[in-house]
């Protein structure tokens, strides 16, 4: 019933009308498809585009079924915090969030995050697309941020093969904005290595990454 | 070296309705009509790209409405050409009238009907079943489960059509539709000659009096009993672990059989199904067999009974119609798990728990996060026309409403009611008839868009018209179908392939001959000249020789058309006086307008803010104010 022991990966992708979900999404299942394996997307159309919540199920070797159930989702990719919030319920045990906010999601959802051993990763990467000048980039800095952790099984090189291949205009302006994003995951991802040894020495694991490689 | 023919083809990522599209194409398709709605709008759009990939001569239409691009599909399968309609499912009640003829008539060349059903509903008036419908007209469905599946289908269905000489209803729903999956696409495929068909005279069919009509009713019902027993040995309809003895056992159809097998998964447990891929006719004799090998069966499908409905001996039956399943709603992974975990509890059989942690969910609950509810864009026209006539006629007037981007004047109050499309012209007519009988003499004001109007909106204005009516009709023109995706109307100057349109057909020119006597076009964004209009337009209905009054709101749609903003920006900037009295969130409800947490003051999200300074008119304590004047004050 460990879903970390097949292959499969269920991904929430959310945020609001206008934050580049559906690229967002489709810049993860196209790497996914080209790396050989299987894509099932859910994504939102009509009436919920209008400013409004914007949700997107992607499953990696994952089942027919379009949509993942509540609470067994292994990874949630959000745009906005409040989304994350709104949606954080589709999360399984031992899953991780990565939002695009500062300061993470409200504290005092931390107990149950850790009950629930749920890790949440966060960067600005609004913040982070303004400062390239490219504030509408902030969807490929957060990409660029959740492919440091590989959590997915998408290496880098490929998200960025994809981008090149499925963003038109301002490719270079893209490409910077997920090196900027990747470059901040590997900066929490060196820290948690001098961390990770202090761990180890007091005997702690943190939380596991585990890479998914293609079938 | 490779030979073409040698080369794996080559994989690409497509919606439901693309692949629904593709089928279309590949299959020697060579007329396919639709009318946009959700969720089916993507499947025309669809022909349209791989005709040109494929290189295939399709002819395709954004037809005026459902109705109409039933017949003209439908005119082209007599001929003998494949032909196939796209819709949503209440557009199939808009060409109820011809399916029900046309199943009598019957078809020539391949005839495919394909309703999008919507269950939840997601952007839909109705949870209406599609299956049902085509059960009522005695029209054969395939139900896929699967893009992939759906394409197949496709090719399936027009053989069948051709074979029977009978339309064929392939009916995906809203998660299908919108679902994206691998298909292989093969862009090189020749293309077939297109068959040299003529049309020709059958006047047994083709004109066929009610005499002739019974004997095409008694031929029909033969036709489906014989698809009955070709379809009880179709590959859509499969038994799967049928070797597991279970005391329950699934039948189930559409998404809803992968939903259900996700959840079994997720309650660790396995049962045998029976997959139904052809609900009508239904093969009982497979349903039979399946419901006497297991103790107790659940059927699982969207969005209403319609395998459940046909099954006679329901005593071991669970289903929407015994309440096991929720009577009403989309089977989301969690109804299905929840249906599934109360019948293995029943039947004494140990499953996981849901995955969902509920003390999670229920603290969610209580941090009361904003409700993003769908409104109007920044710079909308309709809020602009909806703002003036709101301040105009205040809440007391009567406002029909229609179908489209501005049924989201509900937020603002400026949508009474809204029925189906084009019943805000007919409702305002019905308004004022019995307003009159109660001495009520509220200003009624009907808004309709332009794509509407043209869809059903001509007939009730006729009718308004002629039966003296008086009521100020708002047609609010943003020059496209916006709510769909920008499809054009017979307004635009171009079609459905972006090809030039060798004609416009001109709105105003409609109203005035439907026999409107008071026309005026504006635009909304003058907000006091547009109020001043709209009072005129008023006075003219309840003047002695008045009746409907027409105003024409005319603004381009700012996501259609961003020139005329790009062209005359008027930025704008909220001084520090704002109190954050929240008038203008309210009453102008534009998403750039945001009100700080703490409430104190609003502020302007200039991430999406697209500088149309039409919320100047919004703060009437004049707090909003263009950035210029505030510069040089």
């Amino acid at each position: 019933m460990n879903p970390t022991s097949t292959n499969e990966r269920k991904v929430i992708i959310t945020g609001i009308g206008g934050q580049g979900i559906v690229f967002l999404t489709r810049l993860f299942s196209q790497t996914a498809l080209d790396l050989g394996l299987g894509v099932v997307v859910s994504e939102t159309h009509g009436m919920s585009q209008r400013g409004g919540s914007v949700i997107s199920h992607l499953k990696i070797n994952g089942s027919d079924a379009p949509l993942i159930q509540r609470g067994s989702a292994d990874v949630m990719i959000a745009m906005d915090p409040g989304e994350a919030m709104q949606n954080l319920d589709f999360m399984r045990r031992g899953g991780t969030v990565f939002v695009n906010s500062a300061e993470g999601l409200h504290e005092s959802l931390a107990p149950h995050l850790e009950r629930l051993d749920i890790r949440v990763l966060n960067h600005p990467a609004t913040a982070t697309a303004v400062e390239l000048g490219s504030p509408a980039a902030a969807n490929i800095v957060l990409a660029g941020f959740v492919a440091a952790f590989f959590i997915l099984g998408l290496p880098y090189e490929n998200m960025i093969q994809t981008l090149k291949q499925i963003s038109k205009k301002g490719s270079e302006k893209n490409l910077q904005a997920i090196n900027a994003g990747f470059e901040a995951g590997q900066k929490i991802n060196e820290e948690k290595l001098k961390h990770k040894g202090h761990e180890a020495h007091t005997g702690k694991e943190g939380n596991q990454v585990v890479s998914v490689s293609p079938s | 070296m490779y030979s073409m023919s040698e080369l794996p083809m080559p994989t690409q990522l497509i919606t439901g309705n693309e692949a629904i599209a593709l089928g279309m194409v590949e299959q020697g398709c060579r007329v396919v009509t639709a009318y946009p709605g959700t969720p089916s709008s993507e499947i025309l759009a669809g022909v349209i790209k791989y005709k040109k990939r494929l290189s295939r001569d399709v002819y395709t239409e954004w037809s005026v409405n459902e109705k109409v691009a039933f017949e003209v599909a439908l005119a082209a399968s007599w001929t003998g050409l494949r032909a196939a309609v796209a819709m949503k499912q209440v557009g199939l009640n808009v060409a109820s009238d011809p399916l029900f003829s046309a199943a009598y008539t019957g078809v020539k060349g391949g005839f495919v009907i394909i309703p999008a059903d919507d269950p939840g509903p997601h952007s839909s008036q109705t949870e209406q079943d599609s299956r049902l419908l085509a059960l009522t007209a005695k029209v054969p469905v395939f139900d896929p489960s699967t893009p992939a599946e759906a394409r197949e289908m496709i090719k399936d269905a027009f053989a069948l059509s051709e074979r029977y000489r009978i339309p064929v209803i392939v009916r995906p729903t809203t998660r299908l539709c919108h679902a994206v999956s691998p298909n292989e696409v093969d862009e090189s495929a020749p293309d077939e000659k297109i068959p040299s068909v003529k049309f020709q005279k059958d006047p047994v069919h083709w004109t066929a009096t009610p005499k002739l009509r019974f004997k095409l009713h008694t031929e029909l019902n033969q036709k489906l009993s014989d698809i009955t027993a070709e379809f009880s040995k179709s590959k859509y309809n499969e038994t799967i672990d049928a070797n597991i003895n279970g005391a329950i056992g699934i039948i189930a159809s559409g998404v809803a059989f992968h939903t259900a097998q996700q959840a079994l998964t997720e309650l660790g447990a396995r049962v045998p199904m029976l997959k139904i891929g052809t609900p009508f006719p239904l093969p009982l004799s497979l349903i039979e067999n399946f419901c006497a090998s297991v103790k107790t069966v659940v059927v699982l499908e969207e969005p209403d009974t319609c395998i459940e409905l046909q099954i006679a001996d329901r005593n071991n039956v669970k289903g929407r119609l015994d309440g096991a399943v929720p009577n009403a709603g989309e089977l989301t992974p969690e109804v299905m798990f929840s249906v599934l975990h109360k019948i293995f509890a029943h039947a004494g059989i140990q499953v996981n728990a849901a995955p969902e942690d509920n003390e999670l969910s229920a603290f969610i609950k209580t941090l009361s996060l904003p409700v993003r509810r769908p409104r109007l864009c920044p710079g909308c026209s309709h809020r602009s026309a909806f703002y003036a006539m709101k301040r105009t006629f205040g809440p007391r007037a009567i406002y029909p409403g229609d179908i489209g981007c501005y049924t989201l004047g509900t937020n603002l109050r400026a949508v009474d009611t809204f029925v189906d499309m084009g019943a805000s012209i007919t409702m305002a007519n019905g308004f004022f008839q019995a307003n009159r009988l109660a001495n009520d003499e509220r200003v009624i004001m009907a808004t309709i868009g332009d794509s509407t109007f043209l869809h059903s909106g001509i007939p009730p204005l006729i009718n308004a018209v002629h039966t003296g009516a008086r009521f100020v009709l708002l047609i609010l023109d943003n020059h496209t179908t916006a709510m769909t995706g920008f499809q054009p109307t017979a307004a635009n100057d171009y079609l459905a392939d972006g090809s030039e349109a060798p004609r416009k057909v001109s709105i105003p020119d409609l109203v005035r001959a439907c026999g409107v006597e008071y026309l005026k076009v504006t635009d909304p964004y003058e907000q006091e000249d547009f109020a001043d209009i709209l009072k005129d337009a008023q006075a003219h209905a309840q003047s002695p020789s008045g009746g409907v009054a027409v105003v024409i709101a005319d603004r381009p749609c700012v996501l259609y058309d961003k020139e005329p903003i790009l062209e005359n920006p008027l930025p704008v900037i909220i001084t520090e006086e704002c109190d954050g009295c929240r008038f203008c969130t309210e009453a102008f409800e534009c998403p750039a307008l945001v009100l700080r947490a703490d409430g104190s003051r609003v502020d302007i999200d200039y991430t999406i803010c697209v500088d149309c300074g039409q919320c100047i008119d919004a703060c009437h304590k004049g707090f909003i104010v263009p950035k210029i004047a505030e510069m040089v004050g």
